[in-house]
């Protein structure tokens, strides 16, 4: 309580009703683990991965996996991406194309697995703020042209759904059609954000891999995610990466036991869905309602702040990026996470910033801080006056980053 | 009439002042207690599959989930790191590791297989071993290992030798034998061994392995790097890795270490090439040491890696701590080893002095166990009908050899059985009533009905 979490997108949330199912099932494994493990575990795998099939419109329940996290799918896809080129089904300086705002840990993913193998990642350096959905698909097609160039081939393109830092709803169904008439192998959707966020078709979409969390905004408890795998002979090589006795059965078969784990955040998603049917609309209904809030709060704290949003309001989906006032002087990474540790500790408001650096040409007085501002169905219009009066205050006392400690 | 139960010590103190310096050691009726929770009237001797946690240390899981889902972030950047550096502590001490860099949390000992395999995987990959290099492993490796060995290893081009040891086992030194054999096998045309996955306590048949005489025995013959599959050992006999000397070694906290699912240690020796060694689930920490790496996977529920301060407590309220707890399990499960084989008018699977908290225990032949089949259908008979979990083991019988027998006809099955804090004598009665029960009946294992 006190606490202004308006912070929904980094760690997501979990009603008591599901947490109480949860560990009615995890007593359930603790009673009588052998039983568990031999008669109901599958059954109930099964069961969440039916839901999310028929949720996200995948084909076949053979399509969806339930892993642990994004970052886990991340894992998945990639290694079988650097298999390609160790075992000579790709040409070394074959590449990866990926955003320049992908998160951190696919990234390094991408190191760990593209290019220690021998791979060649373009960066697709995208514009923020953000106006158009243009300037997206202009900066993408160009990356690809570069992918492309000496005879080499696109082996990957990585897109984000939604960005986290900064936070920006990117078209993938467009950028997907532009890398099959570019003759990109494989498309992976990073949607760590997307279902409960966005509009998450995998028919539409058409990815070849689609995975995103649902323990950020689909009200599961910490940690569960579904990779979809679309069914071709493109892509029936994928392994998780800890492997286990189903080795070689299909990944969802694989990711279903992966040695002793407390499996029960796979298995409450049958309580979550009635949880969400209880509001209006449903998940479409929470979806709605949080993006129309979220742009309705974006909007009065830049009214307040004098200052603007990172994209237009079509852009973003149940987060928004908030500029700050400049004369916070961010000027870094630091400053950003010294500022949002001094919003928590002295203010009680959790929310994340992020660092603009100012291009080149650009005038002084330029943004260069934005929060990232969630709204999920606990958050009330309080949270949010709550950071604008704390940031007026800043601004009244004169603070600046400059005068926060060096760490 | 009271059963024989050593938990309660050879002299219990009957002191009115309750103090924690008091020999006041934890009264039967309290771990009934922390484990009122398991189903009752279960004859629960398979401690060794999936472990068990006791409810004060579920307690304290639960507050740490608590404290999470609270204000995720703030636990994110404040608390977390130093839980978890917190109880990799307290594993190095109970370890005699060199140094906290040299131990990572990791989820199970099936993820840090992958992790040892998957940089033998790169070494071959990349061309720093050649296609004949081996690898080898025994017969009864886990089989989850052994799929991983075919996943990083084979898929990258080497070759595996696996180590036929012998069960029942009578000595050490058949271990040892069968070991030096296959290193010979393994090197002959010039080969070389990059790696040796040796189990501390392998798991079906259930044995103890002399694990610091096979690594010895490793460094003499020149092998690369040497893996322990410790699965089972903390909580069940000493471990200490520098007298041990792998380069690797993992063991699973939620087997007889009371930590609630799932958490492991790996050990890495610092004195290796470890640097090499990455989490296969890349986060942000990548390239920062795999006790690094291994903290921070994505988002995760990572409270049952805090918990081991609240378990080293729970564990010394039982008289002689951990290596108490560990005696105790062992004599009793030799007992009731011994018990159902007179019973049963068969053998033990392999001497006392080769076992821990395990037994391997040979099941009358007339229950005409042939088969895999023919063993999980009378383990679901076990646990349907006569409400006993078990594991059982079906021996395939070596060309030309009769193998043990009992007085009708060749062992070819037995039962892995457990002995942990909360398990009594009633357990392992039910069990022997309940076989003595089938073979009275003129049963074999293809006529039990199970649904």
């Amino acid at each position: 309580p006190a606490v202004a979490r308006i912070n929904n997108g980094s760690f997501g949330c979990c009603p008591s009703s599901v947490l109480s199912a949860q560990n009615q099932l995890q007593l359930q494994w603790l009673r009588q683990p052998d039983n568990f493990y031999f008669n109901q575990l599958q059954p109930k795998i099964i069961q969440s991965r039916t839901i999310i099939k028929d949720i996200i419109n995948a084909d076949h329940v053979d399509e969806v996996s339930i892993v642990d996290n994004a970052t886990t799918a991340a894992a998945i896809v990639l290694q079988q991406i650097a298999w390609g080129f160790a075992e000579g089904k790709f040409c070394r300086g074959d590449a990866a194309v990926m955003l320049h705002y992908a998160y951190g840990a696919v990234k390094k993913s991408v190191e760990a697995y593209v290019t220690r193998a021998g791979g060649y990642v373009i960066e697709v350096p995208l514009p923020f703020p953000v106006s158009s959905v243009d300037e997206i698909v202009k900066e993408f097609r160009q990356a690809l042209r570069r992918g492309k160039q000496n005879g080499r081939k696109v082996r990957l393109a990585v897109i984000d759904h939604v960005t986290s830092m900064p936070t920006v709803v990117i078209p993938v169904k467009e950028l997907v059609t532009i890398c099959r008439e570019e003759g990109v192998d494989q498309v992976f959707v990073d949607a760590a954000h997307g279902i409960g966020c966005v509009d998450v078709d995998m028919k539409q979409i058409g990815a070849d891999f689609y995975t995103s969390n649902l323990h950020k905004w689909f009200f599961c408890p910490p940690s569960v995610a579904f990779l979809y795998c679309k069914k071709s002979t493109n892509n029936s090589d994928l392994h998780h990466p800890v492997v286990s006795h189903e080795y070689g059965n299909g990944l969802a078969i694989e990711s279903a036991w992966i040695g002793t784990r407390d499996y029960s955040s796979y298995l409450v998603v049958p309580k979550v869905l009635e949880f969400i049917n209880r509001f209006e609309g449903g998940i479409e209904g929470i979806k709605k309602r949080n993006h129309e809030y979220v742009v309705e709060m974006g909007q009065m704290l830049v009214k307040a702040w004098g200052t603007r949003l990172g994209c237009p309001p079509e852009m973003c989906s149940s987060m928004v990026m908030v500029g700050l006032p400049a004369c916070l002087g961010i000027s870094s990474d630091h400053d950003a996470l010294e500022l949002r540790t001094c919003l928590r500790d002295k203010f009680g408001v959790e929310v994340p910033i992020y660092y603009r650096p100012p291009k080149d040409g650009e005038e002084g007085g330029v943004v260069t801080g934005y929060a990232r501002i969630s709204y999920q169905v606990y958050n009330k219009v309080e949270d949010y006056y709550k950071f604008r009066d704390a940031i007026n205050q800043l601004v009244d006392n004169a603070f600046t980053c400059a005068s926060l400690p060096i760490s | 009439m009271e059963h024989e139960d050593p938990r309660n010590g050879e002299s219990p103190h009957r002191s009115s002042k309750k103090s924690k310096f008091s020999s006041n050691y934890i009264p039967e009726s309290e771990i009934r207690d922390e484990f009122s929770h398991h189903q009752p009237r279960v004859a629960r001797i398979n401690n060794g599959s999936f472990g068990s946690c006791p409810g004060s240390v579920l307690a304290a899981q639960r507050r740490w989930q608590l404290q999470f889902l609270r204000q995720p972030d703030a636990f994110y950047f404040n608390t977390l790191r130093n839980g978890i550096t917190a109880s990799r502590m307290i594993i190095k001490d109970l370890i005699n590791a060199d140094h906290v860099d040299e131990v990572s949390l990791v989820d199970n000992a099936t993820t840090a297989a992958a992790i040892v395999l998957q940089q033998i995987g790169h070494s071959f990959a990349e061309g720093k071993f050649k296609n004949s290099d081996t690898v080898l492993m025994l017969h009864c490796a886990f089989q989850a290992v052994k799929k991983s060995i075919q996943a990083y290893v084979t898929r990258a081009g080497g070759s595996v030798v696996e180590v036929r040891l012998p069960f029942p086992v009578n000595s050490e030194e058949e271990i040892i034998s069968e070991f030096k054999k296959s290193i010979t096998e393994g090197k002959s045309n010039g080969r070389k061994i990059r790696l040796a996955i040796i189990d501390h306590i392998t798991s079906m048949p259930s044995v103890v392995i002399p694990v610091k005489e096979l690594v010895r025995v490793c460094r003499e013959e020149g092998i690369d790097q040497v893996f322990v599959d410790a699965a089972h050992a903390i909580g069940s006999l000493k471990v200490d890795v520098k007298e041990i000397g792998a380069d690797f070694y993992v063991s699973n906290l939620h087997k007889w270490f009371f930590c609630p699912p799932s958490v492991a240690f790996l050990h890495c020796k610092k004195a290796n090439a470890s640097s090499d060694v990455h989490h296969p689930v890349v986060s942000h920490e990548y390239g920062n040491g795999l006790p690094i790496e291994s903290s921070w996977i994505g988002t995760r529920d990572y409270s049952s890696q805090l918990v081991i301060p609240a378990v080293l407590e729970f564990v010394n309220r039982f008289e002689g701590g951990i290596e108490g707890i560990m005696e105790r399990n062992h004599e009793q499960v030799v007992k009731m080893g011994k018990m159902l084989a007179e019973s049963w008018g068969t053998n033990l699977g392999s001497p006392p002095e080769m076992c821990t908290a395990m037994i391997m225990v040979g099941l009358p032949s007339r229950l005409c166990l042939n088969s895999e089949e023919d063993a999980s259908r009378l383990r679901s008979y076990l646990r349907d009908c006569h409400e006993v979990e078990v594991p059982i083991f079906y021996q395939v019988p070596k060309d030309g050899e009769d193998g043990v027998r009992d007085n009708d006809g060749c062992i070819t099955g037995y039962v892995r059985i457990s002995h942990q804090v909360y398990n009594t004598l009633d357990d392992y009665e039910k069990l022997r009533d309940a076989i003595n029960q089938i073979v009275k009946d003129g049963k074999t294992c293809k006529m039990l009905c199970i649904e």
